[in-house]
């Protein structure tokens, strides 16, 4: 069974129930760090308000993206309303609003912090407080959020509830006696935690009279239905039939639809000044939807938007091609679907002399790129090369002309460039003080200024420091895991762009530049990257009959050099009768062998030198 | 399969000009199977060789129909020098006989130097034989215990002095190196003991060890290590620069001849699609788009016979882009290398356009070289001369 809300149109819909007061409401989400139990509490809720038949219940009902499973992080939020009948004996909807667990996405956790009242802020009773808790609850304070706190995998032998506790309070600021302890995972607790939902959090407020305002926090491609959205009514009541505006795009839809989400869509009459629900309104695709929008009616709009409208921008960006180059096509056609239901993935054709043609996308993260690959490779079965991942860098060419570039291709030559500049982001490293030298040390290492240190409980540090983002499109994450034994946690946020020192590296093979190789780097960081570079390509590019000078390059400037010995020997001794026939037929296996190699200038360089160089320079 | 068995051959030689048919007989017999051979031999008693005879001779007479005339008849093998004068006799008359061997045709003769002694060569040389290739293939008395030779260096030495000394046309001595561990003095010095008694044709063979002979076994158990590339190359280039200072130049990649018409004019037609014909366990036959060949095993090969039927185990037909490759194979194993308008006309491809910027690297770091329509490979080509065959596109 494929779970999720949207596209479950052969189930029957029933007319959804709402609430008769506003006061039964709560909206909330769950903040937690990855892996800390979030999806697994979400299940337990659900089911336990028995939105969700127990033979039919999943784990993890709200995370339907494999990948999502397997890393234990959800990526695309979704929404799901839940009766619970309160120890007072009233029935409550609870709207539950998943966020995305991690960093790149936070716009869109923005997004789902403001259609909530509250949240619950889940601590690995094992962990303790890391880094997405803490950067979480700042995003969820900015948005006023009424925040209860739960120790989850209370159950687990390492648990150590009091010292959670005390990270609860000394490091997050809640008061540690409002923490609910449970364990998920054999779901107990769960009923305090409904509980304290009701009692704890507060309604929402919203003038049922006013003008509509609705916030679009997320949106799925449905092939049935076209575009759903996923909306919170703030203000005023939205039903079928209203003609409504995004105050934004100013685009203007009538409403065909509108109901709850309880694992499936529920039609429902209205939604009014309270309510969490999804809209349908014929709209084709999801890039005309911009998600953040505030739908108002078309008749009587509301005087402002909602606040914090931020349309999601790329920040990562990289070329993706096939590994053999009639898979074009099949990625053109994957490319388009992933499309369908990620708005924030953006693209457009690209093409590279060794590698064919691609697509340079543009991304909200690492862990957006990482998670688009890994899509394309398992739920299409395509085999891709990733050229090094860019972030955009803004250029002032001496012409007075302003550009934003994050492909090396169009890098302007070093002659034409007044100055560039490159993003920056506040990062947030939390880490057992032992581990603060080290942690220090890999700061520097990667042009990060530290802000400050500040203790929180039992020996942990919180390091916040300002850094470039290219710096951690490498190897950072990895790098911090190690130097604190898996004990670090980074999380960051974007802050502005900083005046840098940009070159363009060009790495050849035989003298011939490798377009798909060239990368963009601080000065300082070029020739580090371009020997990589150059002594993977070594490991990678077999020998072949001459000498191959790999080379790493600014301009006409060798800043790096490795070089392949050819091979000197290779020839059978004998040829004669006997011998021609089974010598053909090894040279055509050979020779087929060969189509797995691009070809740059005359030398033949195989597919899995590109990714292994790439690969291995992010470190994953 | 379209079996060469059962038709006629008369496939279109009009181009192949004044140059004719090899005839090749293989005698499979050794006196003892060396570690390193993996061709069709075994070791036959008098009595099977007898055998074997009446064998070629039934299988040359089914041969008739062949038309185009040999210019060459070799006997090679095993141990053609194991058979006495008289099964020889009886062979070559069968063959001049049955078969159009134009009176000028030369004969090949493998011997092995335990056969010989005044009275075996001078009977080869009233066989006709005009070259005989002698297996020496060191002068070294460890090297040729490691390889299992039943000679030892001074029989070697001496073997050779009798062969130069009966005058053949062609008198040529088969060496083999890159045995494991062997040191550049070494091979300098066998080098230099051939270069000494004068032979008109010197072989050179890489060691190759291959699966199903006693080395492929000992190198399995981890007991026989081949020598490194870079080691092989530098003893290739050893063998290449003494030789051509004692006046042998190479002319395909294991062959050095003194004057070109010390050449193998046999073993070139395998190099230019020449036609041949090959009788006797496994021998390979061509007719110019046709390649087949027979039964390995003697015992299959008779049965063949004994049902009347020519012992051909296989056949293929060669499409022109099969005739293509081998083509460009034989042409990186050869110093004559490609006639690029010649290939144009046959195949369609013209390789120097085809492969541009590879040709120009290779005539750049020297690998190739041209001269006008020619392109060849130098010594150092002829070293990688299968890379180079993998890697120009047709």
């Amino acid at each position: 069974m494929h779970s999720g809300t949207g596209g479950c149109d052969s189930l029957p819909r029933v007319p959804a129930r709402q609430p008769r007061l506003v006061d039964h409401v709560r909206n909330f989400c769950i903040i937690a760090h990855i892996d800390h139990g979030k999806s697994t509490l979400a299940d337990r809720l659900i089911q336990a308000c028995g939105a969700v038949e127990e033979r039919q219940f999943r784990d993890q009902v709200l995370d339907d993206m494999d990948i999502e499973r397997e890393r234990g992080i959800t990526i695309k939020s979704n929404s799901v309303s839940l009766d619970y009948r309160a120890r007072d004996g009233e029935l409550h909807q609870l709207n539950l609003i998943d966020t995305p667990g991690h960093v790149d996405f936070s716009h869109e956790v923005r997004r789902s912090l403001m259609a909530c009242e509250g949240a619950l802020v889940v601590v690995d009773a094992t962990q303790g407080v890391e880094a997405q808790t803490v950067a979480n609850l700042y995003l969820a304070l900015e948005h006023d959020l009424e925040l209860l706190p739960v120790i989850n995998k209370i159950d687990l032998p390492a648990a150590d509830v009091e010292r959670v506790r005390e990270e609860i309070d000394q490091d997050l600021g809640l008061d540690p006696f409002d923490a609910i302890p449970v364990s998920a995972k054999q779901g107990l607790g769960i009923d305090e935690v409904l509980e304290g939902i009701v009692t704890h959090l507060p309604p929402p407020r919203g003038e049922r009279k006013a003008p509509l305002k609705a916030l679009v926090f997320d949106a799925r491609y449905d092939a049935y239905r076209g575009v759903v959205l996923y909306v919170r009514v703030v203000d005023g009541r939205l039903a079928s039939g209203d003609r409504v505006r995004f105050m934004h795009t100013g685009r203007e839809y009538e409403v065909h639809e509108v109901g709850l989400n309880r694992l499936r869509r529920e039609e429902s009459r209205g939604l009014d000044a309270g309510a969490v629900g999804y809209v349908i309104t014929g709209i084709k695709t999801i890039r005309d939807v911009s998600i953040g929008d505030t739908l108002t009616h078309a008749r009587e709009p509301a005087q402002a938007p909602l606040p914090g409208y931020k349309p999601a921008r790329p920040v990562v960006f990289s070329s993706i091609y096939p590994m053999s180059s009639r898979e074009y096509e099949d990625l053109s056609a994957a490319m388009e679907k992933l499309a369908l239901n990620d708005a924030a993935l953006v693209y457009q054709k690209d093409s590279s002399a060794a590698l064919g043609f691609g697509f340079r996308c543009g991304f909200l993260g690492l862990l957006h790129l990482d998670v688009v690959q890994e899509r394309l490779r398992r739920e299409f079965d395509l085999s891709l090369i990733l050229s090094a991942p860019s972030v955009l860098y803004r250029v002032q060419l001496r012409d007075g002309e302003k550009v934003d570039i994050d492909n090396p291709a169009y890098w302007p030559e070093p002659g034409a460039i007044e100055s560039v500049e490159e993003p920056y982001i506040r990062a947030s490293i939390l880490l057992p003080e032992k581990h603060l030298g080290a942690a220090m040390e890999l700061c520097r290492e990667h042009r990060a200024a530290t802000l400050g240190t500040g203790y929180l409980a039992r020996g942990r540090l919180e390091v916040s420091a300002e850094m470039p983002l290219a710096e951690v499109l490498f190897d950072f994450y990895d790098k911090l895991k190690t130097v604190t034994r898996g004990y670090g946690s980074f999380d960051y946020e974007p802050l502005d762009y900083r005046p840098a020192e940009v070159v363009k590296v060009d790495i050849l093979v035989h003298h011939e530049k490798v377009d798909a190789l060239a990368f963009l780097a601080h000065r300082e960081k070029a020739r580090a990257r371009a020997l990589h570079y150059c002594g993977q390509l070594e490991q990678s590019i077999p020998r072949q009959q001459f000498k191959i000078p790999i080379q790493g390059a600014i301009g006409a400037e060798i800043i790096a050099r490795s070089t392949i010995n050819p091979f000197r020997k290779d020839v059978t001794a004998k040829c004669y009768g006997g011998d021609v026939t089974r010598k053909r037929k090894l040279l055509e296996r050979q020779k087929k062998g060969k189509a797995r190699m691009k070809l740059v200038g005359s030398v033949e360089i195989p597919q899995e030198a590109f990714v292994s160089v790439l690969r291995t320079e992010r470190g994953r | 399969m379209g079996n060469p068995a059962n038709r006629n051959v008369s496939p279109m030689f009009g181009s192949f000009g004044r140059q004719g048919a090899g005839l090749y007989v293989h005698i499979p017999f050794c006196s003892a199977i060396c570690p390193y051979c993996d061709f069709a031999v075994t070791v036959g008693a008098p009595p099977r060789r007898e055998a074997f005879v009446r064998d070629l001779l039934r299988e040359v007479a089914l041969w008739r129909e062949w038309r185009e005339p040999f210019d060459t008849v070799y006997f090679g093998g095993g141990t053609p020098s194991l058979l006495g004068a008289d099964q020889l006799l009886l062979l070559l008359d069968a063959v001049r006989t049955h078969l159009p061997v134009r009176g000028d045709a030369r004969i090949f003769f493998e011997a092995n130097p335990e056969d010989v002694t005044h009275e075996t060569v001078s009977a080869w040389r009233r066989l006709g034989v005009h070259t005989l290739s002698l297996g020496v293939q060191s002068f070294d008395d460890r090297e040729l215990r490691f390889l299992g030779r039943r000679h030892d260096a001074s029989h070697a030495r001496a073997a050779v002095r009798e062969c130069v000394a009966a005058g053949f046309d062609t008198m040529s001595l088969d060496l083999i190196f890159g045995l494991p561990g062997q040191s550049a003095d070494t091979l300098r010095a066998s080098l230099d003991t051939a270069v000494a008694l004068g032979p008109d044709h010197v072989s050179c063979y890489q060691l190759t060890v291959h699966e199903g002979t006693a080395f492929g076994r000992r190198r399995a158990r981890g007991r026989l290590v081949e020598m490194p590339e870079d080691e092989q190359a530098e003893r290739y280039a050893l063998i290449h620069d003494v030789l051509a200072r004692g006046g042998w130049r190479a002319y395909e990649v294991s062959n050095f001849a003194r004057e070109p018409r010390h050449r193998s004019r046999h073993n070139m037609k395998y190099w230019r699609h020449l036609p041949y014909l090959g009788l006797g366990p496994s021998a390979h036959s061509f007719d110019g788009a046709r390649r087949w060949w027979n039964h390995r095993g003697i015992e299959a090969y008779r049965a063949a016979l004994d049902g009347g039927e020519r012992p051909v185990a296989g056949s293929e037909r060669l499409a022109r882009e099969d005739l293509a490759l081998e083509a460009l194979m034989f042409g990186m194993r050869t110093v004559v290398g490609i006639d690029l308008r010649d290939f144009h006309r046959r195949f369609g491809v013209d390789i120097a356009a085809r492969n541009r910027r590879f040709v120009d690297d290779c005539l750049e770091s020297g690998l190739l070289e041209r001269a006008g329509d020619r392109l060849m490979p130098s010594a150092t080509g002829l070293a990688v001369a299968d890379a180079l065959a993998a890697r120009l596109e047709l």
